[in-house]
């Protein structure tokens, strides 16, 4: 008979199944949550976790963790690395990294603080066979990829003619088979490719200058072939113009473009700045969370601005160009990638004394607090460009703990203080609605069937942490982590290397696109089309990793 | 995945494709093989000079050697890991393999405490500094095809190296933009332009140590600053001007440049290269195509990286130490801060040992029958990624990377099963 361990006494924070901090006990055996034995049977092992909260683990839903532009900020930057360097003792290999971490060190930090599952918002096609030899590389979680359409090429061709929707649909299908996707992400819609053309801005109507097509024309043909194909989780769109003051405005009018379909606003924190003020700098978190408060096809993620040094790695070339005037230290990447998209890696130091920097920050905060639904809002910084995931505890307590907030606040810059709202925002998260925006809320957003669950069945992904009105310290140092019921961090230390699986979809399309493809490839581009694919051979690379097909459904 | 196998899955039937050229960083994937005999290939279609030479070399008898005399594999890694053990201060070098053999090459330098540097080190770890102190505008090979409507070549020796290039990338049949590709010019800035090899290409002869000085001139004329002397490098002050001038007037201008040719040090005609592209993005479009990371050097870099968060010339210690100048193959034998060398050509490409290597501390994992290998205290003959074994290898711009499917079948085992195999044993 199979090991059979019970978790006794906790509090158990389950949001998926409506458990709110209810004393229960948990069986795990083979791997999974199992029912109290009925005969009476006693546990192999027993650990008493009385005055402990659980949850499930804790899924980041974009994390920038693997591919080209996370491997560019990696070599750029020996400076980040040589200030945070992890022996091979304190992990199970040698690694470094704070705001670029090696994969490996950033698998084993996710897991001590109670992370299982991490998912790369940007994935090129081009370039998915590194993002997937990266992830393979990160020990530790699950993972998964939403690979980006809308500045490449062969998609803008297909709009500026006209073509069917359904052909759309079929290459976007296409595409997440064959850079083996989850989702699809959007950034800066046409913009990418406009920059090729010299365009230096592209607001939601204005036309690519190389295609005659608008951001409005994608993030509708992408937004409805997700919505065809019955992908789980909706078009993840990085809007138009980051960054620019002003920009709820664009904010705003994309959600309204999107004409009720579902749809996933990322880093909305960059995309929610108005103009007012003798700096022409202001928060417009509160219309956009009141657009998101009315609009329930909408969910988002906040990308919150931490202080310190970070680097922001983005496939938004135009906007980080212009941003680049602010790197620092000085140095920045820019890339026009393969006729797919493009790159820009420009190291950033947020400072709270800076108005901008110090309004961003409270920019997101504001956000959090005034989004009313927890299940459509998520808890990011947009690793690492608002700054690095290990700040999420810190974040956490900023969210949970009023007066800490107002003790932050009041170290920031005062002007900037004074233009937020913050301070009159009351709101503070619970437990349990903490574990919505951690766990049920992006396993649902995603269609991950059992993760962000302690239901009977699920796997056994289990966070174990020792209650603690700091609410910092609780969260960055897990006293157990389960990952498949397997013990992997004991007091936040790793004692166990495991490797996860990838999370991909593979929606059924019209194998007749292939032969466009094929010429196209064969025509224009410097691979093969059959080469641009990757097997899922590749992604288990040699047995380590696995995959995991998640079911879509067609309308 | 078996060694052998070619990444396919039930979606992908395997088919008769083209290969992939593993045998420089530009990768070619549309390689048409025919076979001379069971090991060896002529290319039929798409193949470049240096690439039909290497795909009509047999492999290596699969004959490992301890001390110049045929053993097994198993006693030639037996031999392998007591020389890694007795080392203090082993270094991992060449590094010519692939994605699974830098992997390998990492987890075991870790077992050892060992530094790891490229056979081309030097222009790789040129390129490492010239983005930890200012960073660069670039593009792949695709926008380079499709998107240039002027392109500079620097320096490149495509009779040497890069041949397909004018094929795939200056001059093909096609590109996304038909008028693009007509109005195309070309420029060939250095000692050895391509001649009939890019139809249609201007030349601007100058010697690579003139390089330097005309790359100012050309950034002095872009920025409206008077010139200094009246032939800059050698070449005539309307000829710097008029180049300046397409380099502006176009769309968008590609510069192609191989760090490996650019005159030593190469760091003033990087930072030349970098200013000039980002004088011309000031207003207009342009991006450098940076050429080389060949012998699986970009492949090494890359996954060093992700692995470390490091470009190679890192010593495994306790903690990873970062020292681009002192972990330089070159430095590390010349002052005896090796006391081991592991020397891995996959390709059987790097020709002699590195200067400084002694043999007897020597295990060198090799495809080449280059005799002073073969009588190092260790000689495993490995086979090559693409040719004996299915591979991963990342592309010139670090952005592609492609699968590449098993040719033959030698029996030489990939790079990653040999140290694999010195780990188990140690």
């Amino acid at each position: 008979m199979s090991r059979l361990v019970k978790l006794s006494g906790a509090r158990i924070y389950d949001p998926t199944n409506g458990v709110n901090g209810d004393v229960r006990d948990l069986y795990i055996e083979q791997g999974r949550l199992v029912a109290a034995p009925r005969d009476g049977r006693p546990a192999d092992q027993e650990f008493d976790l009385k005055g402990r909260v659980v949850m499930a683990g804790a899924i980041d839903l974009h994390t920038h963790i693997g591919g080209g532009k996370v491997n560019i900020a990696r070599m750029m930057l020996p400076e980040d690395h040589a200030a945070s360097l992890v022996s091979g003792e304190r992990h199970p290999h040698a690694g470094c990294g704070h705001a670029a971490p090696a994969t490996r060190t950033a698998g084993y930090r996710y897991a001590e603080m109670g992370y299982v599952a991490c998912f790369e918002p940007a994935m090129l096609p081009a370039n998915a066979r590194q993002a997937h030899m990266e992830m393979a590389d990160m020990p530790m979680v699950d993972k998964g990829a939403y690979v980006l359409l809308g500045n490449d090429d062969f998609l803008l061709r297909a709009l500026r003619d006209k073509r069917d929707p359904a052909f759309i649909r079929d290459y976007v299908a296409w595409t997440l088979n064959a850079a083996q996707a989850l989702a699809i992400k959007v950034v800066n819609p046409g913009g990418i490719n406009a920059f090729k053309f010299n365009q230096r801005k592209l607001d939601l109507d204005e036309q690519n200058s190389g295609y005659g097509v608008t951001p409005r024309d994608i993030l509708l043909a992408l937004a409805n072939a997700v919505r065809e194909l019955g992908l789980a989780h909706p078009l993840h769109i990085h809007g138009c113009n980051l960054g620019v003051p002003g920009n709820f405005e664009t904010t705003l009018n994309t959600i309204h473009a999107l004409e009720g379909l579902r749809a996933h606003l990322t880093h909305v924190q960059f995309h929610s700045y108005g103009t007012e003020g003798d700096r022409k700098f202001s928060s417009g978190a509160a219309q956009i969370a009141e657009a998101v408060n009315r609009h329930a096809n909408i969910s988002l993620d906040v990308g919150q601005v931490m202080f310190g040094r970070t680097v922001t790695e983005s496939g938004d070339s135009m906007r980080q160009f212009a941003g680049s005037a602010f790197a620092d230290p000085r140095k920045w990447v820019g890339m026009d990638i393969e006729c797919d998209a493009g790159c820009g890696v420009v190291p950033f130091r947020y400072k709270n004394q800076n108005f901008v920097n110090a309004l961003q920050w409270a920019i997101g905060l504001e956000l959090f607090l005034t989004v009313d639904d927890p299940w459509r809002i998520f808890l990011t910084t947009d690793h690492p460009n608002g700054a690095p995931f290990t700040s999420y505890p810190h974040l956490i307590r900023l969210l949970m703990d009023k007066s800490f907030r107002n003790d932050m606040l009041a170290t920031i810059n005062p002007e900037a203080a004074a233009a937020s709202t913050l301070a009159a925002l009351d709101r503070e998260y619970s437990l349990y609605e903490i574990a919505i925006l951690t766990r049920s809320a992006p396993a649902r957003s995603l269609g991950l069937d059992g993760f962000g669950s302690l239901a009977v069945g699920a796997p056994a992904h289990i966070t174990v942490y020792r209650d603690d009105a700091d609410r910092e310290k609780m969260f960055s140092t897990p006293e157990l982590v389960f990952k498949n019921g397997q013990i992997m961090v004991r007091e936040g230390r790793v004692v166990e290397e495991v490797w996860g699986t990838t999370h991909v979809v593979h929606p059924d399309y019209d194998h007749a696109i292939e032969h466009e493809l094929d010429q196209y490839f064969e025509r224009y581009m410097t691979v093969r089309k059959d080469n641009q694919r990757l097997a899922d051979d590749e992604v288990r690379d040699g047995g380590r990793g696995a995959l995991e097909v998640h079911a879509t459904q067609p309308s | 995945m078996s060694e052998s196998q070619p990444f396919t899955d039930s979606t992908t039937p395997p088919a008769a494709q083209p290969a992939v050229c593993p045998f420089c960083a530009i990768l070619c994937d549309d390689l048409v093989l025919a076979r001379k005999s069971n090991l060896a290939f002529s290319i039929t279609r798409n193949g470049c000079r240096r690439a039909k030479q290497d795909f009509a070399r047999a492999p290596l008898p699969n004959m490992p050697r301890v001390g110049g005399r045929e053993t097994s594999l198993d006693a030639a890694v037996k031999a392998a890991a007591r020389l890694l053990k007795r080392a203090r201060q082993p270094l991992f070098g060449g590094l010519a393999t692939d994605v699974d053999g830098m992997r390998a090459v990492v987890d075991l330098a870790e077992r050892c405490g060992a530094t790891l540097d490229h056979a081309h080190g030097e222009p790789l770890a040129a390129m490492a500094r010239l983005l930890q102190t200012r960073g660069w505008y670039a593009a792949t090979l695709s926008e380079l095809r499709n998107r240039a409507d002027m392109i500079l070549l620097v320096g490149v020796d495509l009779a040497d190296r890069y041949e397909n290039l004018a094929r795939r990338c200056l001059r093909p049949a096609q590109a996304l933009d038909a008028d693009t590709l007509a109005a195309r010019r070309i420029v060939y800035l250095g000692a050895t332009p391509p001649g009939a090899l890019v139809a249609g290409c201007e030349a601007l002869k100058c010697s690579s140590e003139a390089m330097v000085d005309v790359l100012r001139a050309v950034l002095a004329v872009l920025k409206q600053q008077p010139l200094a002397g009246t032939r800059p490098g050698g070449l005539a002050a309307d000829r710097i001007q008029a180049l300046a001038d397409h380099l502006r007037a176009a769309r968008y201008s590609a510069i192609a440049f191989a760090p490996a040719r650019l005159p030593a040090p190469r760091d003033p005609a990087l930072a030349l290269l970098c200013e000039i592209v980002d004088e011309l993005n000031r207003t207009g479009r342009a991006a450098l195509v940076p050429l080389g990371g060949d012998d699986g050097g970009q492949t090494a870099v890359s996954t060093c990286a992700w692995l470390t968060g490091y470009p190679l010339r890192i010593r495994h210690g306790v903690n990873i130490d970062y020292q681009p100048h002192s972990n330089a193959t070159a430095q590390l034998l010349a002052d005896g801060g090796a006391d081991a060398l592991l020397w891995i050509d996959a390709y059987g490409r790097l020709g002699e040992l590195p200067e400084g290597a002694r043999l007897e501390h020597s295990i060198v994992l090799g495809a080449s029958s280059n005799p002073r290998s073969q009588s190092a205290a260790v000689f495993i003959p490995v086979g090559t990624p693409g040719l004996d074994h299915a591979a991963r290898l990342v592309r010139t711009d670090a952005v592609v990377s492609l699968p590449l499917a098993a040719q033959r079948d030698s029996g030489l085992p990939a790079v990653a099963t040999v140290l694999k195999a010195f780990e188990a044993a140690l």
